[in-house]
Formats: structure tokens, C-alpha cells, sequence
């Protein structure tokens, strides 16, 4: 009795009768669509038909199956993504690491990293391509530039929440700069820094989407525009829905695990006392 | 002791001059065709500062019809999914053992990406209205609820739940009731959080109406008015769609702030 | 100043004065002309209400703050000097450990500072975990630990350099009154071990009384020394000595030294 308690209250059983929920309403609707539209798959495919597209080994464009089509044009569209996400990680680390060491560099860039974000970038998009004039690298940049403001922010925000007696310690120890640094400051702000990287993280992958909506070629989002305009199953459309639904989901969650194994004390903290 | 006082009007100086002259550093390296060479592009691709003015200048009746249609989206789209968020927190602190788990679902939802959402959405309203205008208005702002609704359930609940210490006792000393407990102490200390919840949806929801305007069946609105003209290689029409989004943006994010500044007043 | 003052005074303040400048242009006098020296392998305690400068004149010492006026010298030399030869060791009100490091490590932190070969930091870490009595505890992360293990750790942590000085704001001020009792026991013991100098900051009168040779009892309004009370209770002091009437007497005596408040 007392173990089917436990379990009933556990959080993941309560996920998933969330899930489950959600699969239910679902069904009942795409049942509904199958009675009355001409073409469901359009509207509201079944589940089961979203996964047996995906386990089919019928060739769909003649030499490829849906999964292995998705599959070859998400990891065209990742990859790209990731560097962007990468590269933007690392000049969002910098600017905020310049702008706790200088005075001067935070008065200057402070009101142009609130305004970045106010600023749809995502819009400014196919401009970007036409500057670039280069897909891959447009999906890069943007990418870049969407992970830079939560990166910098939050990592900003984590070097101005150390504690003036962490800095006073360190003084007291007559420490330098590099040293407040290494020991203090950017340990410190490992929490705020990733709290950033989970935000931006989906965020790139959207981006990166995006980008492939604008023009041919390879990649998921070009996928998407094909599959929506009838050129093949749509199928592929819903795959490309869950996948990348999956995806930008399972993205927040493993910057969330190395979170945690970068760092265990967070993980007592997890556990509760 | 005046040298402290001077040192302090110094740093507020330098906090305003710093980012100018940084500002128009830029414009004039964009103006005087600087940027083009380190961008390696040339001035048909960003046209000058002064070009896009003027297209603004010339088109600003198109482009006010434009900047209405998205606002409208965007405004829309904020408002109802604000409110969705904030019942589906208030249903979340009502019942915290189903609701907390709801709200992992719901928080999930905002890792989907728009470009996934947008299309799946405009399929669905197909049968909203025979007018191409209405139902992809109205797609457009059901994009923008569901991104808005997440930030809002996720915040509002924190607003809901986190009280100050022992107050939902002091409630209980007063024999106060449910709803009581509500209006009095839950409902006023999820007030900061609120804000904290449109200080990203906000500019969250230019984003999506701007996006999801790309998927849209019916063509309208300064997201797709920017790609429409690069399609047609009018570079400079869409630099000018450009600068009009980030003003939106920027605008719609002041408006907030003197909202926020307003109500949070009597608060200090 | 003569030159005996400076040979026999571990720290010497000599007309210690800061004046803040307030928001609406006024002065504000933190603290006025304190002269005192504190000897050698003494325990000072700064005692007095919010606002009467006691931790303003702790932080001058510690070379966190510049005096407006007077003069500082610690084994003759200026309180920078001092830090930059790493005289002295602070521990706050609240134990400031770094979360992401593992009670030795903590205690490592300054020797890694100082460059310390890795050896020698751990065996010193570990003598000084001993010390505080909390050597089971080496490898648990600071979240596990109670308030007060807590703040031993940051006493380990101030004696790893081996400081001639320890500086001590509030130290115990947000501990309850059991796990502040046992400390002050402690703290005693460390002392009598290390043979430091100690200028401990405190508001509370009975824990002023019980740990010191002399306590320095500072006035608000404007913030300066009213009174230097000597405290000659027997040492090893333990418990019992709260309920004597001599500890009795020099509570009330310090109680009513203070002026204007």
C-alpha cells in the first residue's frame, strides 16, 4: 500500500499522467478529424501514424525513408546550431567577463545588451542570409547572436550577485585579479551561466530552423517548407514537429545535466537534506 | 568630500556618453560605408542609414498598416495567453500536486520551437472564417498565446506559491478563507512576478507575431513584409521593415516598463 | 608617537577618525579620534549598538577602509602592508564558504592563494580541520554542515595562513544561543592553542564579557570610545563562570559605560 502511495506521488508518475492526458485529447481529436476532413493527416494526424512514418522502410524520395530524410537534414541543421550556439556561448561569456572587469566596457555595452533583446532577430533573419549570402553561415550567426543575450546577462547578473564579503576574503588574502577570478568570481557564476544556456538552447535550434525556411537546400526547416507545400508525405511535416519539439525540449534538459555533473554540490542540494 | 560627490555625477556621465558616443561611432561607420567593408558587403545589401530613412519616410502609411496588423497579433496574442497563464497557475496553487506537474508540461511547451508551432496552428484555423485576413489573424495570435502562456503560468505560480514567511499562517490565525486567502495574499504578492513573466513575454511576443507572420496564409504585417522584400530584392524596403521591428520591440518593451513603474509605485 | 608604544603594541590606533559624507551633502562622523593599543596574544572585544562604528574600525584595521584621519599601525607597519603580508585572518558574520568546494578545499582556498605546494596545503588544512574538531567532515560540502559548523570552517579557513591577527566581525551574531555558547568555548580553546590576537566585534554584552581581556565599549551619535573595560575573570574560563556575581558585576558595570544611547 505504502509503496503504490510513494509511487502514485512521485513526480514522474504525475508527469505522466500528464502525458498521458495529452495523448488522449489528442487521439479523440484526430479521431475527429478523420471523420470529417478529406486529408487528417493535414490537420491532425494519429500518433500511430506519425510513428509508423518514422519506422517505415518505404523510400520516400526514392532513395531515402522519412527517418532516415530527417534524420540526414536535422544533423545539417544541429550541427550548424550548435556552433552557433558555441560561438555565441563563448563571446556572451567574454563580453560579460569584460564588462565585471571594466568599468567603462559595462556603461558602454550595458544599454545595447538590454536593447539586443528588445530587438527581434529572429525577424531580421533574412537579412542576415542576404548579407551572409551563405545559408549555413546565416544559421550560425543567428544562432550565435540568439545565444549571446541570455549567456551575457546571466552571466553577468552571476558576477554582480557574488557577495561583497567573497570580494572582502579575497582582499583580505591580497589576492589579484586573476585570482578573484579563478577562485571566486567565475566558479561563482556557474549556476547563473547556465541558467543561460538553458534558455538559449532551444532558442538556437529555432533559430537555426528558421534560417532553412528561408531558402532550398538541406536542412530541417527547408524539409518543413517542401512537406507543407505537398512537394512530399506529410508525414514529414509531423515528424519534423516531434522532433524538433523533442529535441529543443531534450536541449534544455542536458545543459541541466551537466549542470549537475559539473557541479555536485547542486545535486545534495537536489536531494534535500 | 566634493571630490566623492564629483566622482559620483562623473560615473552618471559616463554611463550616458560612453554607450552615445559608442552609438554613433557605429552609425557614422555604417553611414560612411565603413561597416560595408568590414561586413564584406556593399550598400545594396544594408543600404545606408540615410537610404532607409527615407524609404521609412516615403512608405510610412504602408508601413503604419503593417506595424498595426502585427501589434495587433502581437497585443492580442500577449493578452490572452497572459491570461491563460495566469488561470492555469491559479489551477496549479489550487491543486499543487497535479498542477506543479502540469506546469513541467506547460514550461516544456516553450522549447517547441515557433517554427514547429506556427504552421500546425494556421492548419488548424482553416475553418475559423472564409476571409484569408481573419483566420490568419487569428492563427497568428493563438501562435502568440501559446508562447506568451508559458512564461506567465510558470512566473505567476512562483507568485502564487512563494509568500512571505508565515503569512498564509497569519491568514489561518484570521480564520480567513480560500478565496480570501486568495485575494488578500496571493493574488498582491504575485504582482512583481507578473511583471517578471512580461519583461520576457514581451518581447517574446513581437518575435512570434513577427515569425509566425512568415507562415501566415495571408500576407501581412512587418515579419513578412521584411521577407517578402528581400525575395524581391528590394534590400533597402526591407532594412526600413527592419528598423520599424526593432522600434516595436523597443516601444512595446518602454510601454511595459511604464506600466511596471506605475503600479509597483505604491509598492516603495 | 614614542617609540616605546610602537615596540610593545601588536596594534596601535592613534586618533582613528572616518567621516562619511551622507547623501544630502552632510557629514557623518562614523567614528572619532580612537587611540588605543592592543597587545600581543590579547582578545579585544568592539562592543556596541548598530551604528556606533565598531565594525567601521575593524575594517580600517583589515585595510578595508581608508581613515579619514589618525593613524593605524600593526606591528609597526600600515594596514596594507600588513595585509599584503597576510597578517591577519577575517571571519564574517556569516561564514562566506564557497559552495562549490568541499570543506578542505575551503579551508585550502588561501594557501592556494599564496601558492602553496599541494602537499602542504592539505596536511595544513587537515591540521587546522582538526583544530576546529570537525576533521569527520573533511570531504561534505558546505550546504551539509549546520550554522555553526559552518562558522568553524571559517575559522579554520582565517588561521590557514597562519595569521599573527584575527579579525572577527559578528561572528556568531546569527547562531542560536546553545551553538553560540559552545563556540565561545571553542573559540577560547583555539586561542589558548594558537596564542593569537583577537579583535572580535559584537553587540552582545555577556559574550563580550565572557571571551576578553578588555572590551572597548563604542558610542553612537557620533560613533567613539567611551569606555575600555578590563575583564579579569580567570582563565580557562568555562560554562560555570556565567553565574558567578563577578561576571554579573562586569556586565553591569559595561552595560553602564555606554553613553547616549
Amino acid at each position: 500500500m505504502k509503496a503504490i502511495r510513494k509511487i502514485v506521488n512521485s513526480k514522474a508518475f504525475i508527469t505522466l499522467v500528464w502525458i498521458t492526458v495529452i495523448i488522449i485529447i489528442w487521439e479523440i481529436c484526430a479521431a475527429r478529424a478523420a471523420e470529417v476532413k478529406r486529408t487528417p493527416e493535414n490537420v491532425l494526424p494519429h500518433l500511430s501514424g506519425v510513428i509508423d512514418s518514422l519506422t517505415s522502410d518505404r523510400k520516400i524520395n526514392g532513395s531515402q525513408t522519412a527517418l532516415g530524410m530527417v534524420l540526414e537534414n536535422a544533423g545539417a541543421t544541429l550541427s550548424r546550431a550548435a556552433v552557433g550556439y558555441v560561438i555565441g556561448i563563448a563571446a556572451g561569456f567574454i563580453l560579460a567577463l569584460l564588462m565585471s572587469l571594466s568599468g567603462i566596457i559595462e556603461k558602454i555595452a550595458f544599454p545595447y545588451l538590454m536593447l539586443i533583446q528588445l530587438i527581434p532577430i529572429l525577424g531580421m533573419a533574412p537579412i542576415i542570409n542576404a548579407i551572409t549570402g551563405d545559408i549555413a553561415v546565416s544559421r550560425i550567426v543567428i544562432a550565435a547572436i540568439l545565444t549571446f543575450y541570455p549567456v551575457a546577462a546571466n552571466t553577468l547578473a552571476g558576477f554582480k550577485a557574488v557577495r561583497r564579503e567573497a570580494h572582502e576574503l579575497m582582499y583580505s588574502y591580497a589576492a589579484n585579479k586573476l585570482q578573484l577570478y579563478t577562485k571566486t568570481m567565475i566558479p561563482a557564476c556557474i549556476p547563473y551561466f547556465f541558467t543561460g544556456l538553458k534558455i538559449s538552447a532551444p532558442m538556437a535550434i529555432t533559430a537555426s530552423i528558421l534560417v532553412d525556411t528561408l531558402q532550398g537546400g538541406i536542412g530541417l526547416g527547408c524539409l518543413l517548407s517542401q512537406s507543407l507545400k505537398g512537394a512530399m508525405t506529410r508525414y514529414v511535416f509531423w515528424d519534423i514537429v516531434f522532433f524538433s519539439a523533442v529535441i529543443g525540449i531534450l536541449s534544455f534538459y542536458i545543459m541541466g545535466l551537466i549542470e549537475t555533473l559539473l557541479c555536485p554540490y547542486k545535486r545534495l542540494e537536489k536531494k534535500g537534506r | 568630500m566634493a571630490a566623492k560627490v564629483n566622482k559620483k555625477r562623473r560615473s552618471a556621465v559616463q554611463s550616458v556618453v560612453c554607450p552615445l558616443i559608442f552609438g554613433i561611432t557605429l552609425i557614422a561607420a555604417w553611414q560612411t560605408g565603413l561597416l560595408h567593408i568590414v561586413l564584406n558587403t556593399d550598400e545594396y545589401v544594408l543600404p545606408y542609414p540615410t537610404r532607409i530613412l527615407t524609404i521609412m519616410g516615403e512608405n510610412s502609411d504602408k508601413i503604419m498598416m503593417n506595424v498595426w496588423a502585427s501589434v495587433q497579433v502581437a497585443v492580442l496574442g500577449l493578452l490572452f495567453g497572459s491570461l491563460l497563464g495566469y488561470l492555469i497557475a491559479i489551477f496549479a496553487a489550487t491543486f499543487p500536486k497535479f498542477g506543479s506537474g502540469g506546469l513541467t508540461i506547460v514550461s516544456a511547451f516553450n522549447a517547441i520551437p515557433i517554427v514547429a508551432l506556427a504552421p500546425v496552428i494556421i492548419n488548424w484555423t482553416k475553418d475559423v472564417s472564409s476571409e484569408a485576413e481573419i483566420r490568419s489573424t487569428f492563427a497568428k495570435i493563438i501562435v502568440v498565446t501559446v508562447v506568451s502562456m508559458a512564461s506567465m503560468s510558470v512566473n505567476a505560480y512562483r507568485g502564487l506559491t512563494e509568500l512571505p514567511v508565515f503569512s498564509d499562517d497569519l491568514m489561518k490565525t484570521y480564520a480567513a478563507g480560500k478565496l480570501t486567502e486568495f485575494t488578500k495574499l496571493r493574488l498582491p504578492n504575485s504582482v512583481p512576478y507578473i511583471f517578471t513573466a512580461l519583461r520576457v513575454s514581451v518581447p517574446g511576443s513581437v518575435i512570434s507575431a513577427l515569425v509566425s507572420e512568415y507562415f501566415a496564409e495571408y500576407i501581412i504585417g512587418v515579419g513578412r513584409q521584411i521577407r517578402e522584400n528581400i525575395l524581391i530584392a528590394q534590400y533597402s524596403t526591407a532594412w526600413a521593415y527592419i528598423v520599424t521591428a526593432c522600434i516595436v520591440g523597443i516601444v512595446m518593451y518602454a510601454i511595459l516598463m511604464v506600466i511596471e513603474a506605475l503600479v509597483m509605485k505604491k509598492r516603495r | 608617537m614614542n617609540v616605546e608604544r610602537i615596540k610593545n603594541a601588536e596594534i596601535m590606533l592613534d586618533n582613528v577618525g572616518m567621516t562619511y559624507d551622507a547623501t544630502d551633502g552632510k557629514k557623518v562622523q562614523a567614528l572619532t579620534s580612537v587611540t588605543m593599543d592592543i597587545q600581543k596574544g590579547e582578545f579585544i572585544s568592539l562592543l556596541g549598538p548598530s551604528g556606533c562604528g565598531k565594525t567601521t574600525l575593524l575594517r580600517i584595521i583589515a585595510d578595508l577602509l581608508q581613515p579619514t584621519s589618525g593613524k593605524v599601525l600593526i606591528g609597526g607597519e600600515s594596514p596594507k602592508e600588513a595585509r599584503l603580508k597576510r597578517k591577519y585572518g577575517m571571519v564574517f558574520q556569516s561564514a562566506v564558504l564557497y559552495d562549490w568546494r568541499t570543506v578542505i578545499k575551503n579551508i585550502e582556498l588561501p594557501l592556494e592563494i599564496i601558492h602553496e605546494g599541494k602537499a602542504e596545503r592539505r596536511e595544513r588544512a587537515v591540521k587546522m580541520l582538526d583544530l576546529v574538531g570537525l576533521s569527520e567532515f573533511a570531504n561534505h560540502y558546505p550546504r551539509q554542515l549546520s550554522g555553526g559548523m559552518q562558522q568553524r570552517v571559517g575559522i579554520a579557513r582565517a588561521l590557514a595562513l597562519q595569521p599573527e591577527i584575527l579579525l572577527m566581525d559578528e561572528p556568531f551574531s546569527a547562531l542560536d544561543e546553545f551553538t553560540r555558547e559552545k563556540l565561545h568555548i571553542d573559540l577560547l580553546k583555539i586561542w589558548r592553542k594558537t596564542n593569537k590576537t583577537i579583535i572580535f566585534v559584537t553587540h552582545n554584552i555577556s559574550e563580550s564579557v565572557f571571551l576578553s581581556d578588555r572590551v572597548c565599549v563604542l558610542s553612537p551619535h557620533p560613533g567613539r570610545l567611551s569606555a575600555v573595560i578590563d575583564i579579569d575573570l580567570p582563565r580557562p574560563r568555562t560554562m560555570e563562570i556565567r553565574d558567578t556575581p563577578e561576571f554579573t558585576a562586569l556586565v553591569a558595570k559595561v552595560r553602564n559605560s555606554f553613553e547616549g544611547v
